[in-house]
C-alpha cells in the first residue's frame, strides 16, 4: 500500500467548475436494495448502520394500494448543515460540490448528525467516526461511476455535472418534475428525486406499524442513540392511508450527557454572572468569601465537570483538543470551547488574585469582571446557538432559546450561589433568593413560550408533544414543578435554600427532556 | 520514492477521455457521462484503485479482476471478483460488463456473495456423522475417506443391479448438464429435482403448447407485458428481466401484474390485479373470449400455427374441417367466460379486466407474457395458468417475434460436452411413479411417502444445494425418512453451509460457492443465445500469475471443493480399472487413460461446441478457454427470431417423405447432429418409424415446434391419450382453495411469495441480506384482522390440514380481503445443543416427538454472537420468522405433479402458551393428506395408450432407454 497525496485533477469544461449531482428515479426503482449492499461492499460499512438504504411506504386501500420506495442517503447539500456544524472540518465540501468527510479529523461530537435534516450521517461502530454517503468520491476521482449507480438493475440512480447542460443530470433536473427532501430546510440538496411520493419524502407522513415489525424485517429497537421511524400509529401527517413497510433505525446523536453538560455549564456560567452583578450592585460583599472564593471555585468546578462530560461524550475523547487546534470558527462547538476557555482563564485570574493579591484583590476582581461577565454570559448562552445550529431539529430552531439559556443560568447560578451564601455570606441570601425567584418566573414564561405557542412546523409540534405529554413528559413536568417551587424562594426565607435547590435540579430535568425531545422526530 | 512514482504511473483514469486516449475499452454507465461503469478490460490483470476505507487519504490497492457467475438465484448474473493482489483474497464483487444477460448490473445478492464466501460458519472440511443420525455429533475426515466410502457403496449398488438406489437430489442446478451426464455414465436413473415444488406447474402449461417448457419473454420490445409473477423482484430471471421490463415501461409499455398480494412488481403495474387465488385462468379465458368475439386476434397466425385441424377431427368430425368452422367453434368454446363471470370468480372488477383486455389487444404481437411459479405453483390445476396465459400469445401471434414470448430453447444454448454417455436402462419408480405418467418433473416431494410405502429404499442419497427438510412441504416426514437408516443407507449432503437437511446427513461434503467452482450456464433472458462460465476466481487469478493449479481445493478456503472435480474423482473410484464402463466417460481425450481435468472438459467444449467462440477468442490472441476465463461470457447470436418459421432443408425429407393428415412431415433421413442441446420435446416417429422433420404449412415444410403435431397445440392429443381429455384445450380448473372447496372458516394461505433480497435457503449466510429481511409475518387485510381482533405485531395461529404454526400478523391493504399470505425464506432453525450449525438468521429450536405428533419450539431468540467477523456481534434483530412449510401436507397436482402450495387454513388469535415460531404437526395426518391427493391420479397402468410409463416425447432428464419405458420394464432396484 502506498499513500499518495496528489489528487487527480478534476476535469473542468471551460471555466465552469463541475457540480456533482445525483438523480434517483423512483419511477424506475424496484426496491431491490442492491444499492444498499453494493455500498456496504464498496465502503465496508458494518452491520447496523448504512450509508444508503431503501425506505418503503405502503399507501392506499385495497386494491388501489401501492408500495413507494425511497432510496435514502446524503443529499450532498450546497449549504450543508453538517459542514457548518462540524467543529474540525472533518465534514467538508469539495470544489466539485461533493460533501466528503475525513475520519482522521473527526472527534465524534455528533454535531453533524444533529445538524443533518436527512439523518444521513452515523457513527461507524468500528472506527467511531462520522460517516455517510460521499458520492463514492474515491471512485469519482478514478473516473468510475459510484457503486450504487453501477449495481442498480434498472438504472434508477445516476450522477453528473449539474453545470454541464449536456449531462443527463442537467437534462433531468432542468426538464423533469424532480423533488428534493425537506426543501424548507434550505440546504439546497444536489440529490434530486424523480417521481418520489410525498409519503416517503416527508418522514412523518406515514405511520409506523404497531408491534415491532415491518413487512419483512423487525423495527430496529429504540435505545439511547436510536429511535423508530415514521409517525406513531394514529399521528401521521398525511390523510392518505400510509404505513411504513420498511425502514431503518434513526439517529439520536446526543444522549443524556448533553443535557447534563448543558446544565453543569449553566451553573458554571450563572454562579459567576449572578454574583458579579450582585457585587457590582453592592448586594454581595466585594471582599467576602462568597465572591472571592465561592464564585471561582463553584464556577471552576462546574466548568471542569462540563469539560469532562463534553469530552466523555466524544466518540474520540483523545482528540478533544482538535476543537481548538483544528477548529473551525463557524462551529458553535468551537465558539463554545473558546468561550469556555476564556471564561476559565478569567476564573483562574480571579481565583489567583483572591488568593494572592491581598487587599488589591477586590479591585482586581472588579477589573476581571470586564471579561468575566461577558464570557460567563456567553458560556451560558452559546449552547442555544449550538442547538440552533442543529438545523435538523425544529424544536431547537426557536428565537426564545438564547434568552432561555441566560435565564436558566441565572436560576441555576443563583441557586448555587444561594447555597454557598448560607454558609459564606448569610446576608446575601435574600438577594440571591430574589434572583432565584425572578429567574424561576422567567424560566416558566420561557417554557410556556417554547412549548405552548403554536409550532411553526409539524416536526416542532411532534417534538413538543413528546416533550410535554409524550416520552419525556415526566422530566418536563419535573422541570416545571421545580421552577414553581423555586418561585417560593424570595417569599419564604426559611424555605429559600430547599426551593432554590429544587429549582436548580429542575433545570437539569427540563434540559434532559428538551434535548431528547428535540431529537425524537425521525428525519428520514 | 521512485517506487511510489512507478506505482503512481500504474494508476490510470477510467474516465472516457483517458481510456479512449489509451485505446482501451470504455464501459459507459447509466449516467451517460465520462464516468466508466467498469475499469477497461485491458487493465483487468492489474487495476489500481483508491482504498475507500483510507479515504480521503489516497491509498492505492492493486486488484486483479476475474469474472464468474452468481450462484444465488438461477439468473446467472455476471460477477467480477476484485482480487486484492497483496492478499490474493476477494475484496468485493461487482457486475460483469461482458455478461450479456445482466449487463454488469446485479441485485442485492450480487455484492452479498462476499458475505457468503467469508461466512464464519461455513463448512470447511468433510465431516462424518458420529453417533445417531441427526444427533449433532460430527468428526472431521479426509476427502479420501469420504470418497472411498461413497464410491464403495455406489459400486456395490451398480454391480448388484440396484443402481437406482443411488439418488442425486438437486435444488438449484446452476449448471447445464454436467451432473446429469455423471448419472448417465453410472447408468443410474437417479436424477431427482426440486422442480415439482417450484416451476413444474408453470412449465406444464407451456410444454403442452410448444413442446418447450419455459417462456422467454422479450420484455424490452413489448408494448404490453403481462406477468403472473413478480419478475421485478424475484424469479427466473429477476435482474435481467427487471432491467428490460423497466426499459419497456419507460418506453411506454403497459405492465399488467396479477398477484394476490402487493408485490414490488405490482407496485409498478399499470394495472395490478389481485385475483382470488386460482381464478387467474378465468380472467385469461375471458380476455381470450373477448379477443375471439371481437375478431381482435391474428387470424392468419392461428390458421397457420394452431393444430385446429386435429381438434376439429377429434371433437367435431361431422362438421366441415375448415378454419371457418374452427373459428365458429372457438367463438362458442369460451362464450361463458364473460368479463362478468371472470369478475365474479376473481373479485377483480369488470372495468379492470376490460382494461387488461384492451392492453392485450393494443399490444398485438408485442405482448410479452410470463408465469413461472406464483399461481401456477399454488393451485390445483395451476398448470392451466400458463396454458391459458400462452393462449393469449397464441391468439395474438405474439410468439417468437420482437416484443413477444419465445420458447426458451431458442434463447438458450447448451453446448455439447466432451463425452455423451448412454441413457440409463432402468426406470426409477421413486422419481417417476406410475400414478403420474405425464408429470412434468420428478415427484420429488413425495419421496418420504413413497419410501414409507415400501416402494424402494435409498442406498446412497445425495442432496445437493437442496434442503428438503426445510423447503419441501411436510418436513417432519422428511426427518422421519432421513433418520431411518433402513430407508436411507448413506445420506451425503453436498453443501457449502449447514442447513436443516445436512443436520440429518451421514457425510457433509463442503462445496464451493459462486466464486469457487466451475459451471456452464445459459439462460433465456432476451432474444439471443449466450453462455456464461462460473469459475473459481482465485484459481483463474493464480493461473494468470503463472501458477499451475490442478485442483480447486488448492485455492478454495479450507478443503472446500467443487462438484465437477468431485464427480470425476468419485467416478474413478467407483470404477478404478474401467471394468464397469464408467471410467471412460471421465477420461481425458487428449491422453486416454488419464483423468479428465476441468480445463480439458471446458476447453474441449469451448473449442468444439460453441460456434464463434474460438474465432472471437483468437481475435484477442486467446484460446477459447482463456477467453472464457478472462471474460466469463460469450454471446453466440442475437435476434434468433421465429425458428418455427424456418424452412427445413429438403435434404432432410428426401427419403420416404410422408405427411400426415394434419401436415406433420416425416422422413427417413438421419437427423443432423444438433449443436444446441437445450432441452425440448422430442416428437415421436410415425408408426413406420420415420423421423418427424417438420410441418407443412401453406405448401412449405417448416421447422415448427417440438410437439407431436409440430404445431402449437391448442388441443393436446397427449392429454387425451393419457386419460385427461377434459383438459385437452386451455381450461379453467377451479383450485383446491376455490371458495366452493373451502370449509366454513377456512381461508387460502399464499405461502410461496419470495422477498427481493433472499433466495430460498441459500442466502441466509449473508449478513447484509439478513439484516435487510429476516422475518415473515402473516399478511392479513384490515377487515379480516378486525374480525379476529388483532393488530400488526399480534400473534396468530394458522392451522393447516396437518398442524399449525404461530406467527406475527402484518395488517396490510396490500392483500385481497379473505386471503392471507406468508413469505417463505424465513424461519430457519438449528437444533438445540448442536455445535455444528448455521447461526446467521436461524433460531435454536427443540424438536419434540410423540409417535406421529411432532412439535418444534424456539428455545432461544436469534441474536448477536462472537465469530471471526465482528459484524456478527452487531446483529440486532431477534425475530427470524417461522418455518411454515413444515405444517403443509403434500398436494401433488394429479396431472402436472406440481405441489399445489396454497393452503386452506384457519387463522385464529394465538392461544395461551403459543410463542412466535411454534410449529406442531401430526405426520399420521400428513400421510392421510398424501393418500387423498394420490387418489386423484390416473395410473399409467389404466390410462397408458401404449403400455408405456410416460409419453416419450415429453422432456425428462436422463430419458431412459425404450425398454425401460415399458410398464413392467427394469427398475434398477431390489
Amino acid at each position: 500500500m502506498t499513500e499518495l497525496m496528489a489528487p487527480l485533477p478534476i476535469v473542468v469544461e471551460g471555466d465552469r467548475k463541475p457540480q456533482w449531482a445525483k438523480i434517483i428515479d423512483q419511477t424506475r426503482c424496484i426496491g431491490c436494495h442492491a444499492c444498499t449492499t453494493a455500498c456496504k461492499s464498496e465502503n465496508e460499512v458494518p452491520v447496523g448502520v448504512s450509508r444508503t438504504y431503501v425506505k418503503s411506504v405502503d399507501v392506499g386501500i385495497f386494491p388501489e394500494a401501492r408500495r413507494n420506495f425511497q432510496v435514502t442517503r446524503c443529499n450532498q447539500c450546497v449549504d450543508a448543515p453538517c459542514v457548518a456544524a462540524c467543529p474540525t472540518t472533518a465534514m467538508y465540501t469539495r470544489e466539485d460540490g461533493i460533501v466528503d468527510f475525513d475520519k482522521d479529523r473527526c472527534i465524534g461530537c455528533k454535531a453533524c448528525i444533529a445538524a443533518c435534516p436527512y439523518d444521513a450521517i452515523f457513527i461507524n461502530p468500528e472506527d467511531h467516526s462520522a460517516e455517510k454517503c460521499n458520492f463514492c468520491a474515491q471512485r469519482i476521482d478514478m473516473g468510475l461511476e459510484p457503486a450504487c449507480v453501477v449495481v442498480c438493475p434498472v438504472e434508477a440512480i445516476f450522477v453528473g455535472d449539474l453545470n454541464d447542460p449536456t449531462s443527463k443530470v442537467a437534462h433531468t433536473v432542468g426538464r423533469e418534475p424532480v423533488q428534493v427532501r425537506r426543501p424548507e430546510k434550505d440546504t439546497k440538496p444536489k440529490l434530486f428525486y424523480r417521481g418520489a411520493h410525498a409519503s416517503t419524502l416527508d418522514p412523518i407522513a406515514a405511520e409506523r406499524p404497531t408491534g415491532d415489525i415491518f413487512a419483512w424485517a423487525m423495527q430496529a429497537p429504540e435505545d439511547a442513540h436510536h429511535i423508530n421511524s415514521g409517525a406513531a400509529p394514529g399521528t401521521g401527517s398525511s390523510s392518505a392511508a400510509a404505513i411504513i413497510s420498511y425502514d431503518v433505525a434513526h439517529n439520536v446523536p446526543w444522549d443524556w450527557r448533553v443535557g447534563l453538560y448543558t446544565w453543569t455549564k449553566s451553573i458554571a456560567a450563572g454562579v459567576y454572572t449572578v454574583l458579579a452583578i450582585l457585587v457590582l450592585l453592592g448586594a454581595v460583599a466585594a471582599d467576602g468569601a462568597l465572591w472571592r472564593f465561592g464564585a471561582p471555585v463553584a464556577a471552576g468546578a462546574f466548568l471542569a465537570i462540563t469539560g469532562a462530560v463534553l469530552v466523555w461524550d466524544l466518540e474520540h475523547p483523545e482528540r478533544f483538543h482538535y476543537v481548538l487546534t483544528k477548529g473551525r470558527w463557524g462551529s458553535w462547538l468551537v465558539k463554545g470551547a473558546v468561550f469556555l476557555s476564556v471564561y476559565a482563564l478569567a476564573l483562574a485570574v480571579h481565583f489567583g488574585a483572591a488568593l494572592f493579591a491581598g487587599d488589591a484583590a477586590p479591585t482586581i476582581l472588579r477589573a476581571v469582571t470586564v471579561v468575566g461577565i461577558p464570557f460567563s454570559v456567553l458560556t451560558g448562552v452559546y449552547t442555544a446557538f449550538l442547538f440552533a445550529q442543529a438545523k435538523a431539529r425544529d424544536l431547537w430552531q426557536n428565537p426564545l432559546l438564547p434568552p432561555h439559556h441566560v435565564v436558566q443560568s441565572f436560576l441555576t447560578g443563583g441557586a448555587a450561589a444561594l447555597a454557598m451564601a448560607v454558609v459564606l455570606e448569610p446576608g446575601a441570601v435574600d438577594a440571591l433568593a430574589l434572583v432565584v425567584g425572578i429567574a424561576a418566573g422567567a424560566n416558566l414564561l420561557m417554557i410556556a413560550g417554547e412549548t405552548f405557542l403554536p409550532h411553526p412546523t409539524a416536526h416542532a409540534r411532534m417534538a413538543a408533544h413528546e416533550l410535554t405529554s409524550g416520552r419525556f413528559a415526566r422530566w418536563f413536568r419535573l422541570g416545571v414543578v421545580a421552577s414553581v417551587v423555586a418561585l417560593v424562594a424570595p417569599f419564604v426565607p426559611a424555605l429559600a435554600l430547599p426551593a432554590a435547590i429544587v429549582g436548580l435540579l429542575g433545570v437539569w430535568a427540563f434540559e434532559h427532556a428538551y434535548v431528547q425531545a428535540g431529537q425524537s422526530v425521525p428525519l428520514a | 520514492m521512485t517506487a511510489d512514482i512507478d506505482r503512481l504511473a500504474e494508476r490510470v483514469d477510467a474516465a472516457r477521455e483517458a481510456t479512449e486516449a489509451r485505446g482501451e475499452t470504455f464501459y459507459p454507465g447509466p449516467s451517460r457521462s465520462r464516468l466508466a461503469m467498469f475499469p477497461p478490460k485491458e487493465r483487468w490483470d492489474d487495476w489500481v484503485e483508491l482504498d475507500s476505507k483510507a479515504w480521503p487519504r489516497r491509498v492505492e490497492k492493486r486488484f486483479m479482476l476475474v469474472p464468474t457467475t452468481c450462484f444465488n438465484c438461477e439468473s446467472a448474473c455476471g460477477l467480477l471478483a476484485y482480487i486484492d493482489k497483496d492478499t490474493m483474497q476477494v475484496r468485493k464483487f461487482e457486475g460483469n460488463p461482458e455478461s450479456p444477460g445482466s449487463r454488469g448490473r446485479n441485485c442485492a445478492k450480487g455484492p452479498a456473495v462476499l458475505n457468503q464466501i467469508t461466512d464464519p460458519d461455513r463448512i470447511l472440511h468433510p465431516m462424518r456423522r458420529v453417533g445417531e443420525r441427526g444427533g449433532g455429533g460430527w468428526e472431521r475426515i479426509s476427502w479420501d475417506e469420504a470418497l472411498d466410502e461413497v464410491a464403495k457403496r455406489i459400486r456395490m449398488a451398480i454391480v448388484q443391479e440396484r443402481q437406482n438406489e443411488v439418488m442425486y437430489h438437486v435444488g438449484r442446478p446452476g449448471e447445464d448438464g454436467f451432473t446429469e451426464r455423471v448419472l448417465a455414465a453410472w447408468g443410474v436413473d437417479g436424477h431427482n429435482s426440486h422442480t415439482n415444488v417450484c416451476s413444474s406447474g408453470g412449465r406444464t402449461g407451456f410444454q403442452f403448447w410448444t413442446g418447450i417448457d419455459r417462456p422467454s419473454p422479450d420484455h424490452a420490445n413489448a408494448r404490453t407485458i403481462l406477468l403472473i409473477s413478480s419478475h421485478l423482484e424475484t424469479g427466473h430471471y429477476f435482474n435481467p428481466h427487471a432491467q428490460r421490463i423497466i426499459e419497456a415501461k419507460a418506453n411506454g409499455a403497459k405492465l399488467i401484474v396479477m398477484d394476490v398480494r402487493l408485490s414490488n412488481t405490482a407496485t409498478h403495474a399499470t394495472e395490478w390485479l389481485a385475483p382470488y387465488p386460482g381464478s387467474e385462468p378465468a380472467i385469461l379465458l375471458a380476455i381470450a373470449n373477448e379477443l375471439v368475439r371481437t375478431g381482435s386476434y391474428d387470424r392468419r397466425y392461428v390458421r397457420r400455427w394452431w393444430n385446429w385441424r386435429q381438434y376439429l377431427a377429434a371433437e367435431h368430425p361431422g362438421r366441415p374441417q375448415t378454419f371457418e368452422t374452427f373459428e365458429e367453434v372457438l367463438g362458442q368454446l369460451y362464450a361463458d367466460y364473460t368479463f362478468e363471470y371472470a369478475s365474479a370468480e376473481s373479485g377483480v372488477s369488470v372495468a379492470q379486466i376490460r382494461a387488461v383486455y384492451e392492453a392485450v389487444r393494443e399490444a398485438g404481437p408485442r405482448l410479452a407474457v410470463h408465469s413461472w411459479r406464483s399461481a401456477a405453483a399454488g393451485n390445483e390445476g395451476g398448470w392451466q395458468v400458463s396454458r391459458t396465459l400462452f393462449l393469449l400469445s397464441a391468439l395474438m401471434g405474439a410468439i417468437a417475434v420482437p416484443g413477444g414470448t419465445y420458447p426458451n430453447a431458442w434463447n438458450k444454448f447448451v453446448a455439447r460436452p466432451i463425452h455423451l454417455p448412454h441413457h440409463p436402462a432402468a426406470w426409477n419408480e421413486l422419481t417417476y411413479p406410475l400414478e403420474y405418467p405425464i408429470a412434468q418433473n420428478e415427484l420429488s416431494f413425495l419421496l418420504p411417502h413413497f419410501v414409507d410405502e415400501g416402494r424402494g429404499v435409498l442406498d446412497v442419497y445425495f442432496t445437493r444445494v437442496y434442503n428438503p427438510v426445510w423447503t419441501n412441504p411436510d418436513g417432519f416426514a422428511w426427518i422421519e425418512m432421513l433418520t431411518d437408516e433402513r430407508k436411507v443407507g448413506l445420506h451425503v449432503a453436498l453443501t457449502p453451509t449447514w442447513n436443516e437437511t445436512a443436520y440429518f446427513a451421514d457425510l457433509v461434503l463442503p462445496m464451493g460457492m459462486s466464486s469457487e467452482r466451475h459451471d456452464i450456464t445459459s439462460y433465456e433472458q432476451y432474444d439471443a443465445q449466450w453462455i456464461a462460465f462460473r469459475q473459481p476466481v482465485l484459481r483463474a487469478a493464480r493461473e494468470r500469475l503463472g501458477e499451475t493449479i490442478t485442483d480447486t481445493r488448492q485455492v478454495n478456503p479450507g478443503e472446500v471443493w467443487e462438484e465437477n472435480e468431485f464427480w470425476i474423482e468419485l467416478s474413478w473410484r467407483i470404477d478404478p480399472d474401467g471394468e464397469l464402463g464408467i471410467r471412460q466417460w471421465f477420461e481425458s481425450k487428449a491422453e486416454p487413460g488419464t483423468k479428465l481435468s476441468v480445463d480439458e472438459y471446458y476447453g474441449w467444449m469451448f473449442d468444439n461446441s460453441v460456434p464463434g467462440l474460438p474465432e472471437r477468442a483468437a481475435r484477442e490472441g486467446l484460446t477459447a478457454l482463456e477467453y472464457m476465463r478472462r471474460y466469463g461470457s460469450f454471446e453466440l447470436a442475437r435476434g434468433i427470431g421465429p425458428l418455427h418459421e424456418t424452412e427445413v432443408d429438403p435434404a432432410q425429407y428426401a427419403t420416404d417423405k410422408a405427411v400426415d393428415p394434419f401436415g406433420r412431415v416425416y422422413a427417413r433421413d438421419p437427423a443432423p447432429v444438433p449443436m444446441n442441446l437445450a432441452p425440448t420435446g422430442a416428437p415421436d416417429p410415425d408408426a413406420e418409424g420415420r423421423r418427424a422433420v417438420g410441418v407443412e404449412i401453406d405448401g412449405r415444410v417448416l421447422r415448427g415446434f417440438p410437439t407431436p403435431s409440430g404445431l402449437l397445440e391448442f388441443y393436446s392429443t397427449t392429454l387425451v391419450d393419457w386419460g385427461w381429455g377434459e383438459y385437452a384445450i386451455p381450461t379453467y380448473i377451479p383450485s383446491h382453495v376455490h371458495p366452493s372447496r373451502l370449509e366454513a372458516g377456512q381461508v387460502p394461505l399464499i405461502s410461496t411469495f419470495r422477498l427481493v433480497t433472499q433466495i430460498h435457503t441459500r442466502s441466509a449466510n449473508s449478513k447484509w441480506l439478513d439484516e435487510l429481511a429476516h422475518s415473515n409475518p402473516l399478511w392479513i387485510h384490515p377487515s379480516h384482522a378486525k374480525e379476529l381482533g388483532v393488530i400488526t405485531g399480534d400473534l396468530v395461529r394458522v392451522t393447516t390440514d396437518i398442524g399449525h404454526f404461530v406467527v406475527k400478523a402484518w395488517v396490510t391493504e396490500g392483500i385481497r380481503p379473505g386471503v392471507v399470505a406468508c413469505s417463505h425464506h424465513m424461519g430457519r432453525w438449528r437444533l438445540e445443543g448442536h455445535d455444528h450449525a448455521h447461526r446467521l438468521n436461524s433460531t435454536t429450536v427443540a424438536l419434540e416427538r410423540d409417535g406421529s405428533r411432532w412439535a418444534m419450539r424456539p428455545r432461544a431468540a436469534h441474536g448477536p454472537f462472537d465469530s471471526a467477523d465482528p459484524d456478527t456481534s452487531r446483529i440486532w434483530w431477534t425475530d427470524v420468522g417461522v418455518h411454515q412449510n413444515m405444517t403443509f401436507g403434500v398436494h401433488p397436482d394429479p396431472v402436472s405433479g406440481m405441489h399445489c402450495w396454497h393452503q386452506a387454513v384457519r387463522v385464529s388469535r394465538a392461544e395461551p402458551g403459543d410463542a412466535a415460531g411454534d410449529i406442531a404437526v401430526d405426520t399420521e395426518r400428513s400421510r392421510a393428506v398424501y393418500r387423498e391427493w394420490l387418489a386423484r391420479t390416473r395410473n399409467a397402468t389404466v390410462v397408458s395408450p401404449n403400455g408405456e410409463r410416460r409419453p416419450r416425447w415429453l422432456i425428462r432428464p436422463l430419458k431412459p432407454t425404450a425398454d425401460a419405458f415399458r410398464i413392467g420394464g427394469p427398475v434398477g432396484r431390489r
